[in-house]
């Protein structure tokens, strides 16, 4: 019987121990992607006779190609649990204008497992000179946003990695420059090499807020940033060179020491520019740990696209072991060998037409209100 | 699509400025669009400006015969402009070619002399207040179009433009006009047919397409504008409204919904076939890119046929319809968005909530019956949510938090109701309520987004005596 999440969880938290430098070849991660999926379709109703309509059973899957995906959107709208309650956490997605303002929920039921995918594939993306090293977040810590996926994570390698974290993101006022300030001071008399961490608006934020007071600093040597997220929905949004100027300018920190992040709350892995592994010639390219396995789909068909196309993502991550593993997106990327280019959004991602969705209008409505 | 389209169509004796076209891929066709800058805008308005006395002079009668014909040139098998139009069309819109060809006709029917006099007749009584001061027993009035109308249109539904563009002429108003991707084809063509029919009405027009978002050179359109007309979304009908000259009328189209209401009088047996293909055909016009386009069909409960069968019944109406008039093709982001609605439905419909997802693969068609009222239709392609309720007359407290982008209702089988429903949908915002068989084209008196199309463009004067 494959519905023991527990006893599955050990066998993944094992294997991904191992490290994103341990291979996993496509042989083990088949036969670890269909132990999953055997798993949620034993304990997810919802999710086996939404595979059953699409006439797959574990029984009928060759690969983990032939798994049906969910869409991302399904989180807003169905509970996506495979495994036992209680659950450890549930973070919740940012609830964009596009889907009415209803926000996604992930149901993690084993914490352990997000941790076990979290933490070696962060260590080797920004810690690769080792740890503890003082962290500086622009990030929520997860007290205050207990529904953030990005606090959850900022949270656990504060934990696990770090000797001292300022969290500097108040979510009212958001990050003022003295506040920042201080905390770098402090940085710099400690003077080892810092961990940066935060969302692309808040850096731009903070950026327009240091250049207003006419400040800057310099971060001792070594310092890396990690960014992550883009502006959608935001009034401003600045280039990814304009923004990495700023932080070399205002912060000290020089281009390669920073490492842009792609992850979403609907997977519990993530996806990083390995610029401090491989060099900033990796700019621009995303890799998945060795157990998240992605694919570029032609948007029309579905049909994958050949290695190096642009194409819809989708995503089989077994970290999401208690939820559901295969991930359609709506961002548009390329695949290759060595890792992921993101296009970001479907171009032309604007509604075409003077019509707009309702439930659109009616999220705007709400926040009028 | 063959060849490049230039487009522009300019007074005669300029021509755009040279170097820097730029041609853009439009799904297999090419658009040449030249390199306008501010100044070279600024210039074409004030030309286009300076044209209104002589434009003032015509008589009314004369400039609706012209641009009847021009229309009429549109419906015509044998003319080169409407084979032009119909080859053109499907690459610059993503329409297929029979809706395309659809879409043509049921616009260029309201271009005809017939149909525009009806018009002027409806917004003016009298058309020749246009012309001259026309008594009105206790003194007379006159009505003056403003000497420069600059319109901002989006590209969404083919026909728009050049419908604008025939509005503004009606009122002898010179008219800079500015497309949107994917409707520049049909005005650039008519004001070239114009310059055919009437060279000197042509010299009034500027149709000059660029892409999006250029705010100097719209800037510069808006300078000297006396009236200003924006078609889109809420944020661009916004921005121009904020940039508007303050003494300049301002008419904005901006984002709207329409529904659909079927009551149980329609939900019998007999009529339910032609009720669905009503419902499908209102829908999948425009492939749902209308502001006219029903999103969302509120099904009465409590007839003889249930919404739920009512919704495979309308699923079978728009396989027959792909049929007749194929759906378009999809941008990619378009594409993207219909496997999450579709799939977010199917994990809907496998949780027990009593949702339903009929679809037609390949083609966009989906139809999802919804009494969870929870899902996100977007606009891609043609999606359908059906929503059961238990009385239409529960309808528009439903729609009131949408009520100031409220447009159409479609309405079927509420025959002894309709004025207590039309009353109902008319306090909460609905412009417009007609038959399934009327929402793609409303007639030419219709209160566009809830007024008189000429009427917010001409300014009065009253001489009391």
């Amino acid at each position: 019987m494959s519905s023991d999440l527990a006893a599955l969880a050990v066998v993944l938290e094992t294997a991904f121990a191992r490290g994103v430098d341990a291979p996993l070849p496509d042989a083990a991660f088949d036969e670890l992607a269909l132990r999953v999926f055997a798993h949620q379709f034993d304990t997810c109703a919802t999710y086996r006779r939404f595979c059953e309509g699409r006439n797959v059973r574990p029984e009928t899957v060759g690969g983990w190609e032939d798994v049906p995906a969910v869409p991302a959107r399904a989180f807003r709208h169905v509970e996506l649990l495979s495994g036992p309650g209680p659950v450890d956490a549930t973070f919740l997605t940012s609830g964009t204008t596009a889907g009415g303002g209803v926000r996604g929920r992930h149901a993690v039921p084993r914490i352990s497992l997000y941790r076990a995918s979290l933490r070696p594939n962060f260590r080797a993306h920004l810690l690769p000179e080792g740890e503890p090293l003082p962290l500086v977040s622009f990030v929520p810590c997860p007290e205050v946003a207990p529904e953030s996926s990005l606090s959850a994570m900022v949270g656990d390698v504060s934990a696990a990695f770090c000797d001292r974290t300022w969290w500097l993101a108040d979510p009212r006022s958001g990050t003022d420059a003295n506040s920042f300030l201080e905390a770098a001071h402090k940085v710099a008399e400690d003077g080892r090499a810092a961990l940066v961490v935060g969302t692309a608006f808040a850096f731009v934020h903070l950026l327009d807020a240091l250049a207003r007071a006419g400040r800057r600093t310099r971060l001792p040597e070594g310092t890396r940033v990690m960014e992550t997220g883009g502006f959608k929905g935001r009034s401003r949004s600045v280039s990814r060179e304009d923004l990495y100027a700023g932080i070399r300018e205002r912060l000290g920190v020089p281009t390669e020491r920073v490492v842009n992040e792609y992850g979403m709350t609907e997977l519990l892995s993530q996806l990083y520019e390995p610029v401090l592994r491989e060099g900033p010639g990796s700019r621009g390219r995303h890799v998945p740990p060795p157990w998240l396995h992605v694919r570029a789909l032609d948007p029309a068909t579905l049909e994958p696209v050949p290695e190096g196309r642009p194409g819809l993502l989708a995503f089989f991550d077994l970290a999401n072991a208690g939820s559901v593993a295969h991930v359609l997106t709506e961002d548009i990327g390329s695949v290759a060998h060595d890792g992921v280019r993101l296009q970001g959004r479907a171009p032309g991602a604007e509604p075409r037409g003077c019509s707009m969705a309702m439930e659109e209008l009616m999220s705007v409505a709400d926040g009028e209100a | 699509m063959n060849g490049v389209f230039d487009a522009w169509a300019l007074p005669a004796g300029i021509d755009p400025p040279r170097g820097g076209d730029v041609a853009l891929p439009a799904g297999g066709a090419r658009l040449r669009v030249a390199a306008f800058d501010a100044a070279w805008v600024r210039w074409l308005a004030r030309t286009l400006r300076a044209a209104s006395a002589e434009l003032r002079s015509l008589p009314v009668g004369a400039v609706a015969a012209s641009l009847g014909r021009v229309g009429a040139r549109f419906l015509d098998e044998e003319d080169p402009i409407r084979t032009r139009a119909l080859e053109l069309m499907p690459a610059e819109s993503g329409l297929s070619p029979a809706m395309a060809s659809a879409v043509l006709d049921g616009m260029a029917a309201d271009w005809t002399e017939e149909r525009l006099v009806e018009l002027l007749r409806t917004d003016l009584g009298d058309p020749t207040v246009l012309d001259r001061f026309v008594d009105i027993g206790r003194g007379s009035v006159r009505a003056l179009g403003p000497e420069l109308c600059v319109q901002v249109v989006s590209g969404s539904v083919p026909g728009v433009g050049a419908t604008a563009l025939v509005r503004s002429l009606l009122v002898k108003a010179p008219t800079l006009l500015k497309p949107g991707r994917g409707d520049v084809v049909l005005p650039v063509l008519m004001a070239r047919a114009l310059r055919e029919e009437d060279p000197f009405l042509a010299n009034a027009v500027g149709v000059v397409y660029w892409r999006g978002g250029q705010a100097e050179l719209e800037d510069a359109a808006l300078e000297r504008a006396d009236a200003v007309i924006a078609y889109g979304g809420d944020e661009v009908v916004r921005g121009l409204r904020e940039r508007a000259p303050v003494t300049a009328r301002f008419v904005g189209y901006h984002h709207r919904v329409s529904v659909g209401v079927v009551g149980r009088e329609a939900l019998t047996p007999d009529t339910l076939h032609r009720t669905a293909s009503e419902v499908a055909g209102a829908a999948a016009f425009f492939d749902q890119r209308g502001c006219v386009s029903p999103q969302v069909v509120y099904t009465e409960e409590g007839g003889a046929v249930a919404p739920s069968v009512f919704a495979r019944e309308l699923a079978v109406a728009f396989g027959a319809l792909e049929k007749l008039l194929p759906g378009g093709r999809l941008q990619s982001a378009e594409a993207a968005t219909l496997h999450q609605v579709r799939g977010s439905a199917e994990l809907l419909a496998a949780s027990g909530s009593g949702v339903e997802v009929h679809h037609g693969g390949a083609a966009s068609w989906t139809v999802v019956f919804d009494p969870t009222r929870t899902l996100t239709a977007g606009c891609v392609g043609r999606v359908v949510r059906v929503v059961p309720v238990a009385d239409v007359l529960g309808v528009a407290g439903l729609l009131a938090p949408v009520g100031t982008h409220l447009q159409t209702a479609g309405v079927a089988g509420c025959a002894g109701r309709l004025e207590a429903l039309a009353e109902s949908l008319a306090s909460v915002g609905v412009c417009r309520v007609t038959p399934f068989g009327g929402v793609p084209f409303p007639p030419p008196w219709w209160h566009h987004d809830g007024q008189g199309p000429l009427r917010a463009l001409v300014r009065w004067t009253d001489v009391e005596g």
